[in-house]
C-alpha cells in the first residue's frame, strides 16, 4: 500500500560524546564499572530514540590515556550499532586530558567533524570521566575548546572518581552542579548511568519540559536542573560485605 | 510515610481521598517525573504519575490546578485523565493516578520514526478524525491543551483509535499553565513571545499534527531550515519570526528537499486538492504571522470526512487512493482515474461535502444523519456495466426525487440507481444531489 509506506521523518542529530579516562589507575573495578555502565546506557538511548521524532541521539566514545583515541571511529554511531559492536575498554597509561580536549575540539565542527548532518544538529552532550590529574597540558587545549561554538551550547557533564581533580572537571563543565564525584566503583556505575541518561534526555528533548531556566540555550544548566529535580546524585550504596576489605 | 523524589517497589502512597495504593513497578520516565504501576488493596491497577517536585515554582498551585481538572472530568473517553491526586504533604513530591495505557496503542512518535505503520489508509484517516474530535470536545469543555505535540498521542495502528496522555497542562480558557511546548509544535506567535498558548495556538499545533500524520514531514521544514546548528536562535526564526510553509502558494523557497523530506516529496501529490487547500490555508503567511484563517476543529472534521469517503481502489492496480470527486486523480503507477460524477451534499461549516461516484465508495452515518459518526457505514456505491447504484445500508428509508419530479422511497437494503440530477433526501434535511463530471 503505497500511501502507507512512509519513511522515518527528518530528525536532527543529538550527539552524545563520552570522553573516558582509561589511565592505568582505572584498572580493575573502576574500568569494569565504566564498561558495564556504558553497556547499560545504550538500550536506554535506543528507547529514547524510538520515542523521539524530533532528534536522534548518536554516540561517540573517546578513551584517553597516553593519547586520545575515538573508540567509535571517525563518525558518530547509532546506539543500536554501538550496542552490537561494543567491546570493553582497558585501562593502561597516563591521563592525556589535554590531548582529549584538543581532539574533541577538532571533531566539534560541522565542516569536517562529527556535526555534519544534512538536517542539522542540536546541542551535543559532552560527558567527561576522569580519575586523576591531567598528565599533559590540559589548560591551553581547554581554553581553545571553550571558544568552540558547539562546546558553548553543549550539555557538559563530568564524573570524578577517586583521585580525580574535580576543579579541572568543573572548569570543563563550567557549572559545578553538573560535576559529580564518587570513590566507590559500584556507585560509579550508577552515577555514569544516571548522568548519561539525564543529560541525553535533556539534550534530545530540548526545553519542552517545564523548566525554570531563563536561558534555554544553556543546556548545562538544564541538566543541572534535571539532576537536582531527581534528587541529585544516586544515593550511595554499601560496599559488598567482605570482612577482609581494608577501609 | 515520607514521599521521596523516587518511589520504591512496595512503597505505599496515600491518595487525597484517604485510600492507599502500593507501587508495584515502574512504567516509564520523562522529564517531569516517573510513572509507576500501582495497585489498590482490591487488586485494581492504575498508573501513578509522580512528579519531580523541584520543577515547579509553585507546586501547590499546580496541585490545585490538577484537582480542578479532576473535578471537571475528562472531555471525552480519548483522554487518559487524572483521576485522583495523592495526598498533599508540604514540601514533598506528589502525583496522581490514572488508567494504565491499554495494549495495542503506539506512540505517535513511533509512527513518525517509521517504527510502526498504519494497517490501512482508513485507519490513518480515522486517526486524524479521532484527534480532531478529541480536541473539539476538549475545547467545547472550555479547556485548551497548551503543549500539544507528537508525544501526547498514542494510536492504534489497526483502527486509528486515539488516546491522549500527558493532560497535566490542560487548562481552562484564559489560564496559562506556564508550559510553552515543543518548538516544532508551538504556534509561531508563542515562539515569538507575542502570546501565551490558547485555543487558537492549539489549532495551529493541531494542523501541524495532522500534516505530520498524513504527509509525514514537518510543514515548516524544507530547504531553508537546513542549517548545521539548531539552537534556540534558529528555532525562533524557523518556527516563529520567519516561518514558511514547505508548500506555500506564493513562495517555494522552503520547498521540501528530496531525500531529506522524502515523505512530503512522495505523498503530498497523492492528497486531494481540498486537503492541500486546507494545509495551505492553515500554514499561510497570514496564519503564521497574523494568526488569521486557521481552521476550526469542525472545519477539519468535515474536510477529513471528505477525505475518508474519497478512499477507493485504483481499478487497474488495486492500490488504495484518494479519489477527487470532480477531477482526474493519478495513482502511484500513474493510472488516471476520474469518476463519472459525485454526490454533492449541503456544505457543512462552509466546507464542501462530496463523495465520488465510484465502485466501493462509502457513505457514513455522518452523511445521512448529520451526526459525527464516521465509522458506521450508511451506504455503499456499486458498479454494474453502464450504471452505478447506492445501497441503503442504514436503518432508515430514503426519499428520492428525479429531475422530472418523479419520486420513490428506498428502504434499507434496497439499491438506488444513481441517475443524473437525482436528489436523495436521507431525512432531517440531509440531502445529496447526483452531479455529473
Ligand atoms: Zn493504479
Amino acid at each position: 500500500m503505497v500511501m502507507l509506506d512512509k519513511v522515518q521523518t527528518v530528525r536532527r542529530m543529538c550527539p552524545v560524546i563520552f570522553l573516558l579516562d582509561t589511565s592505568g589507575s582505572m584498572e580493575g573495578a573502576p574500568i569494569g564499572a565504566v564498561n558495564s555502565a556504558i553497556e547499560g546506557v545504550l538500550p536506554e538511548l535506543i528507547s529514547m530514540n524510538d520515542s523521539n521524532a524530533d532528534n536522534e541521539i548518536k554516540v561517540a566514545i573517546m578513551s584517553f590515556d597516553y593519547g586520545a583515541n575515538w573508540i567509535t571511529g571517525d563518525e558518530l554511531v547509532s546506539p543500536e550499532d554501538l550496542k552490537s559492536s561494543w567491546k570493553d575498554v582497558y585501562a593502561n597509561g597516563l591521563t592525556a586530558m589535554g590531548a582529549a580536549f584538543k581532539e574533541l575540539n577538532q571533531k566539534l565542527s560541522a565542516s569536517h567533524g562529527f556535526m555534519q548532518r544534512a538536517s542539522g544538529s542540536v546541542a551535543p552532550v559532552l560527558f567527561l570521566l576522569s580519575d586523576g590529574e591531567p598528565t599533559d597540558d590540559y589548560q591551553s587545549n581547554l581554553n581553545t575548546l571553550k571558544q568552540n561554538a558547539w562546546y558553548k551550547v553543549a550539555a557538559r557533564v563530568a564524573i570524578g572518581y577517586g583521585e580525580s581533580n574535580d576543579d579541572v572537571l568543573r572548569e570543563f563543565t563550567g557549572n559545578k552542579e553538573t560535576v559529580l564525584h564518587t570513590d566507590n566503583p559500584e556507585d560509579l556505575k550508577k552515577m555514569i548511568r544516571f548522568v548519561a541518561i539525564t543529560s541525553s534526555r535533556v539534550a534530545s528533548t530540548g526545553s519542552s519540559a517545564v523548566t525554570p531556566n531563563n536561558n534555554p540555550d544553556d543546556n548545562t544548566q538544564n541538566v543541572a536542573i534535571a539532576i537536582q529535580a531527581q534528587g541529585g546524585a544516586p544515593t550511595p550504596t554499601l560496599a559488598p560485605a567482605d570482612p577482609d576489605d581494608p577501609f | 510515610m515520607a514521599n521521596s523524589v523516587r518511589l520504591k517497589k512496595f512503597q505505599q502512597v496515600e491518595l487525597a481521598d484517604g485510600r492507599t495504593v502500593t507501587v508495584t513497578d515502574k512504567l516509564g520516565e520523562g522529564g517531569q517525573g516517573v510513572v509507576y504501576r500501582v495497585k489498590f488493596d482490591t487488586g485494581e491497577e492504575k498508573a501513578l504519575k509522580w512528579y519531580f517536585i523541584s520543577y515547579f515554582k509553585e507546586p501547590k498551585k499546580f496541585y490545585n490546578h490538577l484537582a480542578e481538572n479532576i473535578k471537571a472530568g475528562a472531555p471525552s473517553a480519548a483522554f487518559i485523565w487524572p483521576e485522583q491526586l495523592t495526598k498533599w504533604i508540604d514540601g514533598e513530591s506528589f502525583g496522581y493516578i490514572m488508567d494504565i495505557f491499554p495494549a495495542g496503542y503506539e506512540s505517535f512518535s513511533k509512527f513518525l520514526n517509521a517504527k510502526v505503520n498504519f494497517k490501512s489508509v482508513k485507519a490513518m484517516v480515522n486517526a486524524a478524525l479521532n484527534i480532531v474530535s478529541a480536541f473539539k470536545s476538549l475545547h467545547n469543555k472550555g479547556y485548551n491543551y497548551q503543549d500539544l505535540n507528537d508525544g501526547n498521542f498514542s494510536i492504534n495502528p489497526a483502527t486509528g483509535k486515539v488516546l491522549i496522555c500527558d493532560n497535566d497542562n490542560v487548562v481552562g480558557h484564559g489560564q496559562y499553565s506556564g508550559v510553552l511546548g515543543k518548538a516544532r509544535y508551538m504556534a509561531p506567535e508563542v515562539v515569538r513571545g507575542d502570546k501565551q498558548p490558547d485555543k487558537n495556538t492549539d489549532r495551529y499545533s493541531l494542523a501541524v499534527i495532522l500534516f505530520m500524520l498524513l504527509i509525514g514531514d514537518h510543514p515548516l521544514e524544507g530547504m531553508k531550515t537546513n542549517v548545521p546548528a539548531l539552537t534556540n536562535k534558529y528555532d525562533k526564526r524557523f518556527f516563529g519570526t520567519q516561518p514558511l510553509f514547505i508548500y506555500d502558494k506564493d513562495n517555494d523557497s522552503n520547498a521540501p528537499v528530496p531525500g531529506l523530506h522524502q515523505n512530503a516529496v512522495t505523498f503530498w501529490k497523492y492528497f486531494p486538492s481540498f486537503i492541500k487547500d486546507a494545509f495551505q490555508q492553515s500554514f499561510s503567511q497570514d496564519s503564521l504571522l497574523n494568526i488569521r484563517g486557521r481552521l476550526l476543529e469542525q472545519d477539519w472534521f468535515n474536510i477529513l470526512m471528505r477525505l475518508k469517503s474519497s478512499i477507493v481502489r485504483c481499478p487497474q492496480c488495486g492500490e488504495e487512493i484518494f479519489l477527487e470527486s470532480d477531477r482526474e486523480t493519478g495513482c502511484s503507477k500513474a493510472h488516471k482515474i476520474k469518476p463519472v460524477g459525485y454526490l454533492n451534499f449541503t456544505k457543512r461549516s462552509n466546507q464542501a461535502v462530496t463523495v465520488p461516484i465510484f465502485k466501493d465508495a462509502v457513505l457514513y452515518d455522518y452523511h445521512v444523519s448529520g451526526s459525527e459518526d464516521f465509522e458506521t457505514v450508511a451506504a455503499v456505491i456499486h458498479e454494474k456495466p453502464g450504471k452505478f447504484g447506492l445501497e441503503n445500508k442504514s436503518s432508515k428509508s430514503w426519499f428520492v426525487t428525479a429531475p422530472s419530479g418523479q419520486s420513490a422511497t428506498k428502504q434499507p437494503g434496497e439499491i438506488l440507481v444513481l441517475g443524473l440530477g437525482t436528489k436523495i433526501d436521507f431525512g432531517n434535511n440531509n440531502i445529496a444531489t447526483v452531479v455529473a463530471n
